[in-house]
């Protein structure tokens, strides 16, 4: 774990200038904070080549990526529920796998699978495709339960055990898992307390026009994927996510989230409220994505713009509210947007000058 | 699903949730149950200092608390049936129970049932109480004593106000118009009667109300009171936030234009000498009746300080005559009253029976006079003495001896132009002198002296009256010394010392202060002359008021009698003679030709001076004293006094307006101090911003960042001020501006929730003082009119601040 705490700190101002070297560093502890935000500035640029104008399902998704969590997209089939993970992956540089999940996909592909060597004459350990830094988990749904746990036990523990052996998973892990709501036939719809385990839930939405007749024009002959290259070491990556862990959450923001995360559990309308392990990772996905900002502490605006993809999927209505809605994640990200709005900000430390 | 768990589509609306708080039953449970404590309070408070101002006319305290205690009685047991769960709609009828149970155990006397509930007995004793209360203010002048039917209808009134705001404030949720029905008691003093302004009173009243809407603001923002819907100002919706209720902006516009209305209205009401508002008023000059003390009803329209017009006459006579209104011979001991004597149909006035004890040998003259009556609705009609016929009189009017006065059964002098024709009597000093004989029985009443009478009144007269032979003589003692040099005339003196009125103790303490006005000295010399056995009584009346300038026709003066010329004087019995009058009080009206020494038959003007006999009297010479130049004088004086008063008013009331705009700029001055200072940072630097937001009428929610704020702000100030920089480049606002507010939110952001301590390199103080004056500046340069103007005269901020701090004190201090 990464999470041993450093010696060098200095978090420059905000007001410094942003540039410098992004590319060939080699500081693999720790990126200051103008460099966080101009990596992420390129990050994003990068996947932006590929995805028009989702300018905010983008910062999200390296967010997460930036928070170490894992993300879930979801959304109909055709939208660039891959192409983002995809991109986000090549955009930086480190290792990418894919796993396309289908009712007959084993656990074993997940996680890897202990071979017998004639050679040596021994088991030997063969990693699954999650031994990578970014795993992209087509179509989560369509993939056994018992698969589905296997995945989701990795992607907590950061660790596979087979056979009695523990592996660790290399560092930064994330998954970024698809998962396509209208179809649900001959699916296993991930049950609320697997849901829990991702981060944050993103759905792509539609394109508008301009950006649908821009990627015609784009990817009529080829997939725009190819040109893509990473612009961020592994490196770097780790320095950035160091650099998150760093930033600064105040009593007043930290108090803030409670109370929002303590709302969705009193809310009538909800029949499932958000768990503690929602309050810490709405925290930390605050921090990434103030660090992307270039700030080293994290404002209430933070809370507030990631509270529904933090939170929206791990609530569920009550039955009353939903009514005869077939898709209960509108209904539900309504009420965390009026949970939101309804919630007092508390100023913080007035009390130094 | 079952079906039940179904709902209406309309509640699965997507902000339902603070909506379906008011419909859901038991929110609404809840809300019944509240009893609103602190509205309640702040009703009381209002009514009962508004209440205060009914001060000027009633006489001492007792009346306020009853009525306090009636007010608190119905509103605090509303709420408590609010409390207990009573329907809100039944508010107004609990609020009534309460205020007949309350006027049943204070007014009752027992005969409630259980002292609570009434009984017929109490009904009528009710009714017995409100026509004893009716009658009692029609007759009393003020400030009035608070007899028991005025009581009565004090109670009740407070009552009835206080269902009515309760009512208005609690039930149909406006306490702005609450305000209304307490102008009652705030507006009787100054419209009905036209006494001054009861300032302090109207202050108060206004305090209390602002602190009532202040009380009812904080409830709803409280969330404890649903609110009418209110109409959102200017930028004040964001889609998405909740929606708090409760810009009682609008509550505050109206009760400061009411309370304003209010005090300009009681002010300019006693300005206005011979107004319309003052005509309007009925009996106003003269109001007393046989229940309370003439006497000091008639101080009282002495010390009026604006002498108001009461009739005019001409006359035939030589000397302008007293008109007598009546005579008072009952000496009770605490007041001089008219005799019982019973309405005579025979009494025609166009034929009235010669006084009592005339004779023939007397020397008369019979006058004509005219009189028209003005402003003044008595029951007696002032007339020359002894009259002998009126003609001209609308109504029934009927002579009466005992009380020496005419009187009508249904009708007043109001508006009256009638003709006397009335006796001089012109008796010589020897024809007095020798008057002598036994009193008739009816005349013996006016030797009666009440038992408690003090020794000093007999040993006085029998002091001064040492040495004479005669009646006569004696009067004449008495007269001289009551008008010598020891004794001075006063209105003011004998109410601030607590001696006013006509009763005996009064007399003789004022024969040892030798201070006081006609009715001291009139009172004086009547008790006097009974103690040593001379029949006498007090006349009431007018003395002959002033010539007017414009007014000789023919002739014929026309004599202008005002508030001032009222006045009393002693008459004293002679066998032969009849009711002869006297002067005893220094300086005012004429003294009798017959009580001067060697001019016999020469009538003279007042104080001895010697003069044409047809002259009028007038109105500068030496003949009026000073107390009457003085009452003269103050009409002017008066009025440029009621200018100036109001002159101090309109200031004051703007002083007031302007209180809020003083405060909000003082505040934003300490708080650039303290900016320049380094004293405080960013913090105090963004408050002011949020803080000039809310009195530009953006709406501050204390569930936004101060981010969500600002990228509000900026909309606002960037739009105009991005025009501005491209046309005028210097412009206020725009570019700048917005930068300047975006520092000034890094700055605020980073105190608030950055590492603490963090923020020390933002020591550029002057840099962050200009930020924030030009970010005032845009906000101001881009808001409307209406709006600067609001946001200068009326800072919403100082009641809604634009932060407030909430959830728990910050840790990391």
């Amino acid at each position: 774990m990464n999470t041993s705490p450093l010696r060098s700190v200095s978090v420059p101002a905000l007001a410094g200038n942003v540039g410098g070297p992004v590319a060939d560093t080699d500081d693999e502890t720790l990126m200051d904070l103008p460099a966080v935000e101009a990596a992420a500035r390129a990050i994003i640029r990068n996947v932006e080549t590929v995805i028009d104008g989702k300018h905010t399902a983008v910062t999200t998704a390296l967010t997460v990526l930036l928070a170490q969590g894992h993300l879930l997209i979801e959304d109909v089939p055709g939208v660039g529920k891959t192409m983002l993970a995809k991109a986000l992956a090549k955009s930086v540089h480190c290792t990418v796998s894919r796993v396309q999940f289908t009712p007959d996909l084993l656990p074993s592909d997940v996680t890897g699978v202990s071979v017998f060597n004639q050679v040596d004459r021994r088991f030997e350990f063969k990693p699954g495709a999650i031994f990578a830094n970014i795993v992209i988990g087509d179509e989560i749904n369509r993939a056994s339960p018992k698969t589905q746990s296997a995945l989701l036990e990795c992607m907590e523990e950061r660790q596979v055990t087979v056979d009695g052996s523990t592996y660790l998973l290399p560092l930064p892990f994330t998954v970024v898992a698809t998962q396509n709501p209208i179809e649900m036939e001959g699916t296993y719809a991930l049950p609320e307390a697997q849901r829990d385990r991702f981060m944050a839930r993103i759905s792509m939405g539609y394109p508008d026009t301009e950006s649908e007749l821009m990627m015609l024009d784009a990817r009529d002959t080829s997939s725009p994927l190819a040109g893509i290259e990473a612009v961020v070491s592994g490196a770097q990556l780790r320095g950035m996510m160091t650099a998150v862990q760093r930033v600064f959450a105040s009593p007043a923001v930290k108090e803030y989230t409670v109370s929002l995360v303590r709302a969705t559990r009193d809310d009538r309308d909800l029949r499932l409220g958000a768990s503690p392990r929602a309050t810490l990772q709405l925290i930390r996905a605050a921090k990434a994505q103030a660090a992307l900002h270039g700030r080293d502490y994290v404002l209430p605006d933070d809370i507030d713009s990631l509270a529904v993809a933090v939170l929206g999927h791990r609530l569920v209505a009550s039955s009353r509210v939903l009514g005869h809605h077939q898709d209960s994640g509108p209904v539900v990200d309504d009420i965390v947007r009026r949970i939101v709005a309804a919630t007092p900000v508390p100023v913080g430390a007035t009390g130094h000058p | 699903m079952t079906p039940s768990d179904r709902v209406a589509p309309d509640q699965a609306a997507p902000d339902q949730g603070t909506r379906t708080a008011w419909r859901d039953p038991s929110a609404r449970a809840a809300r019944l149950k509240r009893a609103e404590w602190p509205l309640a309070f702040a009703l009381l408070l209002l009514l009962v200092v508004a209440d205060a101002g009914l001060g000027p006319l009633l006489e001492g305290t007792g009346w306020w608390w009853l009525m306090t205690f009636t007010a608190a009685g119905v509103l605090l047991g509303s709420a408590g049936f609010r409390r207990v769960g009573l329907p809100v709609f039944l508010g107004p009828l609990a609020g009534l129970g309460v205020l007949v149970a309350v006027l049943t155990l204070l007014f009752g006397a027992g005969s409630g049932w259980l002292w609570l509930i009434p009984t017929g007995e109490t009904i009528d004793r009710f009714r017995d109480l409100a026509l004893s209360g009716v009658v009692s203010i029609e007759q009393q002048s003020t400030p009035a004593e608070a007899t028991a039917g005025i009581l009565f209808l004090l109670s009740a009134g407070a009552g009835v106000i206080a269902i009515l705001i309760d009512t208005l404030a609690v039930i149909l949720r406006v306490p702005a118009l609450a305000g209304l029905p307490v102008l009652v008691p705030l507006l009787v003093p100054g419209l009905a009667l036209g006494h001054e302004a009861n300032l302090e009173a109207l202050v108060l009243t206004a305090a209390a109300y602002l602190l009532l809407l202040h009380v009812e603001i904080r409830m709803r923002r409280a969330g404890s009171l649903p609110g009418p819907p209110v109409v959102a100002g200017p930028g004040t919706v964001a889609p998405g936030r909740r929606h708090v209720p409760g810009s009682s902006k609008g509550a505050v516009v109206v009760g400061s234009v009411a309370i304003v209305a209010a005090i300009v209205v009681s002010v300019a009401t006693p300005v206005l000498p011979g107004g319309s508002l003052t005509r309007a008023r009925p009996g106003s000059s003269l109001l007393f009746a046989n229940g309370v003390s003439p006497m000091i009803n008639l101080g009282q329209d002495l010390r009026r300080p604006d002498a108001e017009p009461v009739l005019h006459f001409r006359t035939t006579a030589t000397r302008p005559p007293y008109l007598r209104l009546l005579t008072l011979d009952e000496f009770s001991g605490r007041n001089w009253t008219a005799g019982e004597a019973p309405r005579s149909r025979a009494n025609a006035v166009d034929d009235i029976d010669l006084p009592p004890g005339f004779s023939p040998d007397i020397k008369t003259s019979e006058t004509i006079t005219t009189i028209g009556i003005d402003n003044l609705a008595a029951r007696w009609l002032p007339t020359p003495a002894p009259p002998r016929s009126v003609t001209g009189l609308l109504g029934a009017w009927y002579w009466n001896e005992a009380t020496g006065s005419i009187t009508s059964p249904g009708d007043t002098t109001r508006g009256q132009e009638y003709t006397v024709t009335a006796l001089t009597l012109e008796p010589t000093a020897e024809q007095l002198r020798e008057a002598e004989g036994a009193y008739p029985a009816e005349i013996r009443r006016s030797l009666r002296l009440p038992a408690e009478t003090p020794a000093l009144i007999g040993d006085t007269a029998r002091e001064v009256t040492a040495g004479t032979t005669s009646a006569y003589e004696a009067a004449r003692a008495l007269q001289d010394y009551l008008r010598g040099s020891d004794f001075a005339y006063d209105t003011e003196a004998p109410v601030e010392a607590g001696y006013d009125g006509g009763g005996i103790d009064v007399v003789s303490t004022f024969l040892e202060v030798k201070t006081g006005y006609c009715v001291h000295f009139s009172s004086a010399m009547a008790a006097m002359a009974r103690s040593i056995g001379i029949p006498s009584r007090i006349a009431i009346g007018y003395q002959p008021g002033s010539l007017s300038a414009s007014g000789s026709v023919a002739g014929v003066g026309r004599y202008s009698v005002d508030t001032h010329d009222l006045h009393a004087w002693t008459e004293v019995y002679f066998e032969g003679v009849g009711w002869v009058p006297f002067e005893p009080t220094p300086g005012r009206g004429a003294v009798p030709a017959y009580t001067q020494d060697d001019a016999v038959t020469v009538p003279l003007t007042d104080s001895g001076q010697a003069g044409p006999s047809d002259a009028p009297r007038p109105e500068d010479l030496g003949g009026q004293n000073a107390a009457d130049a003085q009452a003269d004088a103050s009409s002017p004086a008066d009025s440029r006094g009621g200018i100036i008063r109001l002159g101090l008013l309109v200031l004051g009331t703007f002083a007031l307006l302007l209180l809020p705009a003083l405060i909000r700029v003082t505040r934003r001055m300490l708080r650039r101090r303290g900016l320049l200072s380094g004293q405080s940072g960013a913090v105090e630097a963004w408050r002011e911003v949020s803080d000039t937001a809310v009195d530009h009428g953006v709406f501050v929610r204390e569930t936004e960042t101060p981010r969500e704020l600002a990228a509000r702000l900026r909309v606002l100030i960037g739009s105009v001020g991005g025009t501005e920089s491209v046309t005028e480049g210097a412009g206020p606002g725009g570019g700048a501006a917005a930068e300047a507010l975006d520092r000034l939110l890094v700055g605020a952001e980073r105190s608030h929730y950055g590492r603490p301590g963090d923020d020390a390199q933002s020591a550029r103080a002057a840099e962050r003082v200009a930020d924030l004056d030009v970010v005032l500046r845009g906000i101001h340069s881009v808001s409307g009119r209406r709006l600067r103007v609001r946001a200068t005269l009326l800072p919403a901020s100082l009641w809604r601040p634009g932060e407030r701090r909430i959830g728990r004190p910050a840790v990391n201090a």
